[in-house]
């Protein structure tokens, strides 16, 4: 019989022998998740035994003493890996944050129907950028999740409400390379939907060959005679910095677009 | 129809990297400046030709308002020639030099020690403006586009090069007998030289530029410049000659005359501007570098004074050349230094955080970069200050000269905070 230890996965032993998920569902029951074929699958495979003991509430030695008896071979010297041992202390991120910043995510209902919901959360995490935190809802610690995501980068912090509520705060750590990209890519899509709202209702002028402050003038004059429900489409050398203040004040908002360092596109619209 | 790609090429906007460094060393001299003048009151209305005098002289007009200037000019002279700065290592050397040689040479004053170490700053100075001269004068020929602004500024750092020459010339001549006459005896033409051909000059060579800008304004006049050039260097000319040539003092009426007219067309310039703007509403920046303006006719007034009483008496009056000296860099320089910084400054710290994002959402006002609030205790801060000052220098109070001194330094302080807010700014875009 396969000798065990604290960082053994549940799945293993599940597969290792077919009695292991009824002991293992003895311990606790909030293993009883694990008869759930799928949740079993998505689950099982991600999580060690020092995490499911966390998750049960009862110790690593519980697992070790219920498996015995199925033949396993207990090796208790082998120590937690370092990685699964979870932060309890309050980290930065969590003194800093700021109600609006926080996106909620209950993940009850999805578990409890017998899903996954591990794909929504991750994305979910795709938009946690500019200190955004994600909150996830849980009737446990969703430790193999904290494992998971940490090896991406994110920090987290999970605080037990009572026995059937955990919440577990998520916040990607600094990475200016991966946050550039991102950043580049959806400031892309905003440009395009809004020259898409208003396809046919363009007013186009070039301001590029004007000699300064000549731009600005004929921005402005243009902004006076356009007609409701238009934009102004503006191809101008630079990003005219000294216009944006004068916008605002005439109520007008604005996307800019940079081609190039030579080349930039201004979309002007009142909302 | 359109412009060749190459061409488009050039008009990129100087790097905030170079800006930067010149707007917080300049920042910083305007604090020193002020603690400087805050600790030498006992001095200060004596002669202005004392240890503690020189040195806050100096970290005024070299640290704060040179400063200012080339770092300003770094990013708008590429954008009023259509052009792109020539080289950026230049400009990184200009600020080297400068920043090294400056506060040597203002200990230097201050503990009295023309030596080796003053001079050697001195020159490092000459370094940095031959530097930006270079480049300056290599950005321009790039560019194909002539215009009276770009004679204005490459005019007036001639003039400001011709200054620092004769300042070291000065500094050399206390150890070596390099000139015909004692140092102070040049002082009058070092001084004018750098206030008249340098600051006169280029504040409105780019002032002209910038007011109707930031007023939203179309007027322009480009033959009234013109005029405004040839009067400030005809003045210039005519009393370098007058000085060289030991004329009569009442022949120093003829450049005062010639200045005192470009500064009234200068102002006439900035009262059309004003009157033909688009932008009804003139933000707290606009008004006091439009009140700087204004200043500009209090050195006149002084000077006239000055003036009358050589002819007279043969002797200057000391309180009124010290108000004159004052009036001109608390007064003129440092008014419209305060307002333009918050015209500019906010627009590259705007560009450095917001030019890559600015496509994906709403972006900040740039005018909303620093605090509104602050820049306005600091305005009021600094205008007590300043005019408590002339009033107690010209009619020796002790104690409105203490008082006002002190609120200078309360305006510095606060003009560093705001400066601090601005560069510290980090992009608020949730994406």
């Amino acid at each position: 019989m396969k000798t065990i230890n604290a960082n053994t996965k549940i799945a293993t032993l599940i597969k290792e022998h077919s009695d292991a998920l009824e002991a293992i569902v003895s311990i606790s029951p909030k293993f009883t998740k694990l008869r759930n074929p799928i949740l079993r699958k998505v689950i099982a495979g991600r999580t060690s035994i020092a995490m499911a003991a966390k998750i049960g509430g009862c110790k690593v030695e519980d697992f070790f003493n219920k498996l015995q008896t199925l033949g396993f071979k207990i090796d208790s010297n082998t120590a937690v890996d370092a990685e699964e041992t979870v932060v309890n202390t309050l980290p930065k991120f969590m003194q800093e944050i700021k109600p609006e910043q926080i996106i909620e995510l209950d993940v009850r209902p999805v578990i409890d129907a017998g899903k996954d919901p591990l794909s929504e959360i991750v994305q979910t995490v795709k938009s946690l950028y500019n200190g955004k935190v994600l909150k996830i809802i849980n009737s446990f610690e969703p430790t193999p999740l904290m494992h998971l995501l940490g090896n991406q980068g994110f920090e987290f912090y999970a605080e037990t409400i009572h026995a059937d509520l955990v919440n577990t705060y998520f916040h990607r750590k600094e990475n200016k390379v991966e946050t550039v990209n991102e950043q580049e890519k959806n400031y892309a899509e905003g440009w395009d939907e809004i020259v898409k709202s208003f396809e046919g209702n363009l007013v186009t002028v070039d301001v590029r060959q004007l000699e300064m402050p000549l731009p600005m003038h004929t921005i402005l004059e243009a902004l006076e005679t356009l007609p409701l429900g238009k934009a102004l489409f503006v191809y101008h050398k630079r990003i005219p910095v000294f216009l944006l203040p004068e916008l605002e004040q005439q109520g007008f908002n604005y996307r800019i677009q940079e081609i190039s360092d030579a080349e930039v596109h201004l979309l002007i619209y009142k909302d | 129809m359109f412009p060749t790609s190459t061409n488009m090429a050039d008009t990129k906007t100087t790097s905030y990297k170079v800006v930067l460094p010149f707007y917080a060393y300049g920042a910083c001299s305007f604090l020193v400046a002020t603690i400087l003048l805050l600790f030498s009151l006992s001095t200060v209305n004596t002669h202005y030709f004392t240890p503690h005098n020189l040195a806050i002289v100096h970290s005024m007009a070299l640290g704060w308002g040179t400063m200012m200037i080339l770092g300003a000019s770094h990013q708008l002279v590429p954008v009023m020639i259509e052009g792109k700065l020539y080289s950026n290592t230049l400009a990184y050397l200009s600020f080297a030099f400068a920043a090294v040689g400056i506060p040597v040479l203002v200990y230097g004053f201050y503990t009295f020690n023309m030596g080796h170490f003053t001079q050697c700053a001195g020159l490092f100075i000459v370094f940095s403006i031959i530097c930006y001269l270079i480049n300056l004068a290599a950005s321009m020929l790039k560019s194909k586009n002539e215009n009276v602004h770009a004679y204005f500024v490459f005019t007036a750092v001639l003039w400001l090069l011709i200054t620092v020459i004769l300042g070291v010339l000065m500094l050399y001549n206390f150890s070596y007998n390099v000139l015909p006459k004692t140092s102070l005896d040049y002082l009058p033409l070092h001084a004018h030289i750098g206030i008249v051909g340098w600051f006169l000059l280029l504040v409105i060579g780019v002032g002209s530029r910038l007011i109707p800008m930031f007023l939203i304004s179309k007027y322009s006049n480009n033959q009234q410049l013109w005029w405004i050039y040839g009067l400030i260097n005809g003045g210039l000319l005519f009393f370098i000659a007058a000085f060289l040539l030991a004329l009569p003092n009442m022949c120093l009426l003829i450049p005062l005359i010639a200045i005192a007219i470009s500064i009234v067309l200068f102002g006439n310039f900035c009262y059309k501007s004003y009157q033909a703007r688009i932008r009804k509403k003139v933000d707290e920046q606009m008004k006091i570098s439009l009140l700087s303006v204004l200043i500009m006719c209090l050195p006149i007034l002084f000077l006239l004074i000055i003036i009358i009483g050589l002819v007279a008496t043969n002797s200057g009056n000391m309180n009124f050349l010290i108000s004159y000296g004052f009036v001109i860099f608390f007064g003129w320089i440092t008014a419209i230094i305060l307002g333009m910084t918050f015209k500019t400054l906010p627009f590259i710290i705007w560009n450095r955080t917001y030019h890559r994002l600015a496509g994906k959402g709403k972006t900040p006002n740039p005018k909303d970069l620093f605090s509104e609030f602050i820049f306005k205790w600091m305005a009021i801060f600094y205008l007590i200050g300043f005019f408590l000052f002339i009033v107690g220098i010209v009619f020796s109070v002790v104690l409105l000269v203490q008082i006002a001194s002190f609120l200078l330094v309360i305006c510095s302080v606060l003009y560093n905070c705001n400066i601090v807010k601005l560069f510290m700014h980090k992009s608020k875009i949730i994406l």
